[in-house]
């Protein structure tokens, strides 16, 4: 089967009416988020002392990454010595350019993937196919896309996007005959068809949810088995693993699992967990007779030494921040465009790639309302790193000519208040034309985007500073006593603070 | 493995040495110090302090498992000796009409006399003959027997090292999955397992830890058991062991 | 706001100077110009003791304001003194002057929307619950999904206009499900957004300041108070 991207075409805000229009995609998102979301609030919450996990987690990722080159080394000189063959990739094309030398060297016919949002960035799939290797997806939801000719659309739960007729339907021309609608049964069909692949395949492709450094081991975690199945029985590995993917020891990994699959999906731990420390012992029974690990670069290191963005690489992948986002919850996955979705989507993307020129608008589909941020497992300020892209695009003269004038307006104006007073004057006689019953509803120019939705307020008679004058005049005539109570409180305040130097 | 491969894997072995040295130059440049060679200092690692401490008595933990095994769809049952265990797994062998039981091959699993019970099944013995395909033997069997190294009552789990006697595919393949697990392995939390990792000085292959049967919520979030990994999962808790 | 403080014998002082905490023009980007109008904030009250404002996300934006200075010294020293001293209403009213009942008197079904900066980023949470609850004759009914963003996000709403309409007509939706007669919130910006809507879809959902609700509820009290003596 061919695996062609979704195409991808538009701007941010034209995929994302697109999604606002499909209803069915809308619900199921909805659906979704909310369902993990609520798990992961019900799972932290019995947990208990969830702020100081996620503090842990963070001082953890942060310390590894500060450190990277030596756990990095670490772990590779460890992982060799388990006779894994580790290879370094710069970029996509060079880590696919290893994993095809290695299927070439094997004659593959048949590779067998579990979940790996690297391999997705790479592309991985389509690169195998190109050397007649098929390239199967064997996590339910991944294979159900591949059928479709489809991306991911949620780090967790990618064909969240799919109703159960559709999968059906897919399933079915798989299959060559009609299977019904019915959730188990379609579920029955994929294990059976995808075990004869797993126990043909030539190569089992994994990504990597955690690397031990000190041991050189990787740590997957995963639901249905599938993981567990091409890293036990076709008789070659490719592990895929983001350089930054990383932790020094299984102490940590406590840490890990126990904000990981919490924040992901609200368990206690994924149903497999599973520490894979190099291919087979020689007396071993199973397991796969070759290993190799191929760490990949891609834009990851452009954050090192960047105080803006190096958080970025404390990523575990968890898909917290979809589920928080109310942005995501109204317009999917597809709608961002790239390989990683949702507000960790939004950053990367760009992040990893550095070429201002070319960056879409994604960085502004957000209201920085900071859900991400919150309920992100190792503390991401996703929201912070948002106005950052915004910035550096403006810094570098790529933003929309009309709001650089309208910016640079607002500078003039907001620099001298004596102008800001002119523009406010100009406003509320201008508004006279569109002010009726106190509101305005013309769909014109800026004011389209706001009234499509809602009546706009008009300004009002008189501003508040215009008023202030009086007001203070009737309250200073009232003259009423400082209440001393409150009165103490402050002054208390003060001292604490300053040490008691005040402005009297 | 023939020379020719050999040798190619070897080029590569080498080449990557080399790219490592660049890749680690290249992030230490990115922080902007000196290649950092020696272990750094970590005051923080780990879990946090108080959980280090948190610790159940004996039928706290042995229910707090059940609990969590059974709230992920497995089933938990206690059994006072070896002998009643292979009862269990006897009758439930009958009971689903099974004709392939596969059990790692360890001595206390030998005891539960399975061949003998129930002599018109086919009982095997992981990797007991070289010459086998275990991993056939493993996708045709029912019945998987295991004797876990340790269960976590905190998380519900199962963890199951693996080694020459002790495939992982016999806790993967079959469709139902009996865990043997002796009470005085069962320990409260999940660092208690992972800590020692790091003290020993080679590991197994494989190291699963398992809280329950495989399942996926991928189709409309409508829940679905055994997807991949088996789908029936009994851990029998052995008082005497 | 003023009125309130009043009571206390707090007049309020407003330095004229003053234009917009910049946070648009943050938010977009474009921090020169930010800087520009946050420099008359920092100038404008330069020689305060204390900062109050009724929005939560003007005084998160301060908070900023260290990060953007960080070529200027001078001024993000400035910067780091005025932050210190800035307050959102609520949480002037009840950490610094300590004052949880204000006496007011407001007997109506009421919904409470916490403002994202405000509440997730500055951490003011329990302040405005605690001035509410002690409201008398007042119903606070819990906004299903309170703490979802309402899609105002300044110039989101304008730049994402058909995601952000998305938003508030969810928003709207919950507040509508209450049965509350008002909804009261920390932000203006929230607050336009959401009356807005609410006001396209005519309802008649009274949408309020919580200085606003306040100060009727003491006014209330008063003239009651008054009546009967």
């Amino acid at each position: 089967m061919s695996t062609q991207q979704t195409e991808l075409k538009g701007t941010v805000k034209e995929r994302a009416q697109l999604a606002l229009n499909n209803d069915f995609l809308r619900q199921a998102v909805k659906f979704t988020t909310e369902r993990l979301r609520s798990g992961k609030l019900k799972a932290a919450e019995e947990h208990g002392n969830w702020e100081e996990w996620r503090e842990r987690g963070r001082q953890i990722r942060l310390h590894t990454i500060a450190h990277l080159d030596y756990y990095l080394g670490e772990f590779a000189n460890n992982a060799r010595e388990n006779g894994v063959h580790v290879h370094f990739a710069d970029t996509a094309q060079d880590a696919i350019s290893i994993a095809l030398q290695i299927a070439k060297a094997k004659e593959a016919k048949s590779a067998v993937k579990s979940k790996s949002m690297v391999t997705e960035e790479i592309h991985l799939n389509q690169a195998l196919q190109s050397i007649d290797c098929e390239a199967i997806e064997t996590d339910l939801g991944e294979y159900i896309i591949q059928l479709a000719n489809e991306t991911p659309s949620h780090i967790i739960i990618p064909a969240i996007h799919k109703n159960r007729y559709q999968i059906a339907e897919l399933l079915s021309e798989d299959a060559g005959e009609q299977l019904p609608p019915e959730t188990s049964v379609l579920a029955g069909y994929v294990r059976k068809k995808l075990r004869e692949k797993f126990l043909q395949a030539d190569i089992g492709v994994t990504g990597c949810n955690f690397a031990i450094a000190e041991s050189g081991s990787i740590v997957l975690f995963e639901n249905e088995g599938n993981a567990r199945m091409v890293s036990t029985v076709p008789k070659t590995q490719i592990t895929f693993m983001g350089m930054e993917r990383i932790i020094p020891s299984w102490a940590d990994l406590e840490v890990m699992a126990t904000l990981l699959p919490r924040s992901a999906t609200g368990q206690k731990l994924t149903v497999y967990m599973s520490g894979i420390t190099g291919p087979k012992r020689e007396e071993d029974g199973d397991g796969p007779e070759e290993m190799h690990i191929i760490i990949l670069d891609n834009g990851r290191s452009l954050q090192l030494g960047d105080p803006e963005f190096q958080e970025l690489l404390n990523c575990i992948r968890c898909g917290a921040c979809l589920n928080a986002c109310p942005v995501y919850r109204h317009i999917g996955g597809h709608a961002y465009g790239g390989t990683y979705s949702g507000p960790i989507g939004a950053v990367l993307t760009p992040a990893l790639k550095k070429n201002v020129a070319e960056w879409d608008d994604i960085a502004n589909a957000s209201s920085l309302c900071g859900a991400c941020y919150e309920a992100c497992p190792v503390k991401i300020p996703l929201h912070d790193m948002l106005v950052s892209l915004r910035r550096r695009k403006v810094e570098a003269g790529h933003d929309h000519p009309l709001e650089r004038v309208g910016m640079k307006g607002f500078g003039t104006v907001m620099s001298n208040v004596k102008v800001y007073h002119r523009a406010l004057k100009l406003g509320k006689l201008g508004q006279k034309v569109v002010v009726r019953d106190g509101g305005i509803r013309t769909k014109i120019g800026p004011l389209k985007g706001w009234n499509s939705h809602r009546v706009a307020p008009s300004i009002s008679k008189q501003l508040f500073r215009e008023q202030y004058g009086e007001l203070r005049s009737e309250l200073d005539q009232q003259a009423k006593a400082a209440d001393p109570a409150v009165a103490a409180r402050m002054r208390e305040w003060l001292t604490g603070r300053d040490g008691g130097a005040s402005h009297e | 493995m023939s020379n020719a491969r050999k040798d190619w894997l070897q080029q590569l072995d080498e080449a990557s040495k080399q790219k490592q040295e660049q890749f680690l130059n290249g992030i230490a440049a990115k922080l902007q110090r000196p290649r950092m060679t020696q272990k750094p200092q970590r005051p923080l690692q780990g879990a946090p302090q108080f959980w280090e401490q948190f610790e159940l008595g004996e039928v706290e933990k042995l229910e707090m498992f059940q609990r969590n095994f059974e709230a992920a769809g497995g089933y938990v049952l206690r059994a006072a000796t070896l002998a009643d265990a292979s009862n269990i797994i006897v009758d439930k062998a009958v009971e689903l009409k099974a004709m392939h039981v596969l059990r790692q091959d360890e001595q206390l699993l030998e005891q539960l006399g399975l061949e003998q019970a129930m002599p018109q099944v086919k009982v095997r013995s992981w990797n007991d003959d070289a010459l086998e395909d275990w991993k056939a033997r493993a996708a045709e069997a029912d019945i998987g027997v295991v004797l876990a190294d340790y269960a976590i009552a905190y998380t519900g789990s199962l963890a199951l090292l693996s080694s020459k006697t002790k495939g992982r595919s016999v806790s993967l393949l079959p469709t139902l999955l009996f865990a043997l697990v002796p009470r005085s392995s069962v320990v409260t939390r999940l660092g208690e397992v992972l800590q020692p990792l790091d003290e020993l000085k080679r590991l197994p292959a494989g190291i699963h830890f398992v809280s329950g049967p495989s399942r996926s919520a991928d189709i409309e979030n409508d829940l679905t058991i055994g997807v991949h990994g088996p789908g029936i999962v009994y851990t029998i808790i052995i008082d005497e062991l | 706001m003023m009125r309130l403080l009043a009571r206390y014998g707090i007049v309020l002082e407003f330095p004229n100077v003053q234009t917009c905490c910049g946070q648009p023009a943050y938010n977009s980007g474009y921090w020169k110009e930010a800087r520009a109008a946050a420099k008359t904030i920092i100038h404008a009250f330069e020689d305060s003791d204390f900062v109050v404002t009724p929005s939560g996300s003007c005084a998160y934006m301060i908070h900023h304001y260290p990060e953007m200075f960080k070529e200027e010294p001078e001024w993000q020293e400035k910067a780091l003194q005025l932050q210190r001293k800035v307050f959102e209403f609520s949480n002037f009213l009840v950490e610094v002057l300590g004052i949880q009942d204000l006496g007011a008197r407001f007997p109506h079904k009421v919904t409470y929307h916490p403002s994202c900066h405000g509440s997730r980023l500055l951490g003011v949470k329990h302040e405005p619950m605690a001035l509410l609850n002690n409201v008398e004759g007042l119903e606070l009914v819990p906004l299903p999904f309170a703490e979802d963003c309402c899609g105002f996000g300044g110039t989101f709403a304008i730049k994402m206009s058909d995601i952000s309409g998305a938003m508030v007509a969810e928003k709207a939706e919950h507040v509508i499900e209450t049965e509350a007669e008002v909804l009261v919130g920390l932000d203006m910006g929230c607050l336009m957004n959401i009356a807005g809507h609410l006001r396209y879809r005519n309802q008649p959902v009274r949408v309020m300041h919580l200085a606003e609700l306040l100060y009727e509820g003491v006014s209330y009290s008063d003239e009651h108070t008054a009546n009967r003596a």
